[in-house]
């Protein structure tokens, strides 16, 4: 065995994280928010199967329908809002039954703990989006819109996995101001604004903003999405890393701030 | 008589003296400040998204779009969230900071002191929409002065103020549930943020458009053309709001209020 003494402090964190992930997994098994966030995945799948049936189903494709239930507004709004909330009560909660102050003298690395939780936000955005797909194959399914076709399935979940991934990314920024605030008003009041101004901007100007680069680049080779513009891939992903590196930084600087 | 006119003159007092704490309380809290930054930021969108070109035209330039899309994108996507928050951190923070028993040793009435919360809160989100109306108004002066007369002003300025009130009923009853169910305000803001996301869909329906609250209080102030039938639907259906929240805060001992609280109790 190596000696802890000759291990760089690197090193440590490095080692540290996964046990941290693991940690962060085994808190929100306690949380029942959590999981009570999971079925409003299941809204646009519902919303559209009743539209597509109301309207009598003129031109209703695999895809169309897909698009309306999986890609809309549950990318658009519904995800952001989820995964806003969640990052503010991941760090809120550390804060409200005064864990934190055990996490620092433990010690915890504060760029571990930091992408610990953005390693349960993408886990969870990820099972968000599956739920999502699910629900949209069932709904599909069972108000017969469409048929089980193998090519538009494949592409459904592939295109909601790509979603779950990419999105928790974008949404870096709303878990740095969550880690710099006592309180859950702000935060969540800046989820709220931030999911809004996403959406908003995903038809004026993409890659100022992370969230609608994320959702441009996602959307963009959907059957049916008509974007103003070609969108540049490696510009939308250049957008999300900017802001990415300067939320990780903030959040790293303000809970290493509040641990001195 | 005597008695009674004594009686319901210190009742009058002492919901001024409520309402007086209840602003003082509210002055030294950041939710003012949130509220505004919620506000700006709504704002500062709707002129972004006012850049886009269609058929070689802005959406900025079209006189009155930018009055428009401020209330009509605010009131579907924000305000009914930060007006609920709002309410429901106005009510719920007496309990969570402990100042409920120093309140009651006073002695405070509890409904009354509901009371007082629920006029503050209808007064903060009349201000919200005031706020905007002034700062909407400013930027199409700067942007269409020549296109401003009275009647355009006074019509936003009838739309502003009902939708003000409207989104407040529309949402009342989301505080008062919140209030009952004992927990964190913060469900408040997920509660209605889904309520006013749903109004999306059910707008387009012709019948539901004037029943959902939500988009009623878009009728009611005359955001979408009624009939005198439909805007009387609207009115029922905001005052039914209303009804449910003071059902939902006053009657502890009503059976269906208990039955219906403890279901979302179990939900949340």
């Amino acid at each position: 065995m190596i000696p802890s003494k000759i291990i760089s402090e690197r090193s440590r964190e490095g080692r540290a994280l996964p046990e941290l992930v693991r940690i962060e997994f085994v808190k929100l098994r306690h949380r029942k928010y959590v999981w009570l966030m999971l079925p409003s995945a299941l809204i646009m799948p519902a919303i559209a199967a009743c539209f597509f049936k109301a309207s009598g189903m003129p031109d209703a494709t695999p895809m169309r329908f897909y698009k309306m239930a999986a890609f809309s507004y549950t990318i658009w709004l519904v995800l952001p809002a989820v995964l806003g909330m969640l990052c503010t009560m991941l760090m809120y909660e550390e804060r409200c039954d005064d864990t934190l102050k055990q996490l620092w003298i433990v010690p915890v690395s504060k760029t571990a703990l930091f992408f610990s939780k953005l390693t349960v936000v993408i886990v969870y955005s990820v099972c968000f989006m599956f739920t999502a797909a699910a629900g949209s194959f069932l709904a599909g399914i069972l108000t017969g819109i469409t048929a089980s076709g193998y090519d538009s399935v494949r592409f459904l979940f592939l295109k909601c996995l790509q979603c779950g991934i990419l999105i928790p990314f974008a949404m870096m920024p709303v878990l740095a101001v969550a880690a710099s605030q006592k309180g859950y008003v702000l935060p969540v009041c800046i989820t709220v604004v931030y999911a809004f101004t996403g959406f908003i901007m995903l038809m004026v100007n993409v890659y100022v903003f992370p969230l609608s680069s994320a959702i441009a680049v996602l959307i963009k080779d959907i059957e049916g999405v008509v974007m103003d513009g070609p969108v540049d891939t490696g510009m939308a992903f250049l957008s999300i890393a900017i802001w990415g590196t300067v939320s990780a930084v903030f959040g790293v600087y303000v809970l290493g701030r509040e641990c001195r | 008589m005597q008695v009674s006119i004594y009686h319901d003159g210190k009742r009058v007092k002492k919901m001024g003296t409520l309402l007086w704490a209840e602003r003082l309380k509210l002055r030294r809290s950041r939710i003012i400040w949130i509220s505004a930054f919620s506000a700006v930021m709504v704002l500062f969108i709707v002129f972004m998204q006012g850049q886009y070109l269609y058929y070689g035209r802005r959406y900025i330039d079209i006189s009155e779009w930018y009055m428009t899309a401020v209330q009509s994108l605010g009131s579907i996507y924000v305000f009914p969230a930060v007006i609920a928050l709002a309410g429901s951190w106005m009510m719920c923070r007496e309990e969570q900071d402990d100042t409920l028993k120093s309140l009651l040793l006073v002695p405070v009435q509890i409904p009354d002191l509901i009371r007082a919360k629920l006029v503050v809160s209808a007064i903060f989100s009349v201000i919200i929409y005031v706020f905007m109306f002034a700062a909407a108004l400013a930027v199409e002066a700067v942007l269409h002065f020549s296109a401003l007369d009275y009647k355009m002003v006074f019509k936003f300025f009838k739309i502003y103020l009902l939708e003000g009130i409207g989104i407040f009923l529309a949402v009342s009853p989301v505080m008062a549930i919140v209030y009952r169910l004992n927990k964190s305000y913060w469900l408040s803001l997920i509660f209605a943020e889904l309520y006013s996301f749903l109004a999306l869909f059910l707008g387009m329906n012709g019948i539901l458009r004037f029943v959902y609250p939500i988009t009623a209080a878009f009728c009611v102030a005359g955001y979408y053309e009624a009939t005198p039938l439909q805007l009387v639907v609207s009115l029922l259906s905001l005052c039914a709001c209303g009804g449910l929240t003071a059902l939902v805060m006053r009657s502890t001992g009503n059976c269906v209020t208990k039955c219906f609280l403890k279901g979302l109790r179990v939900i949340a």
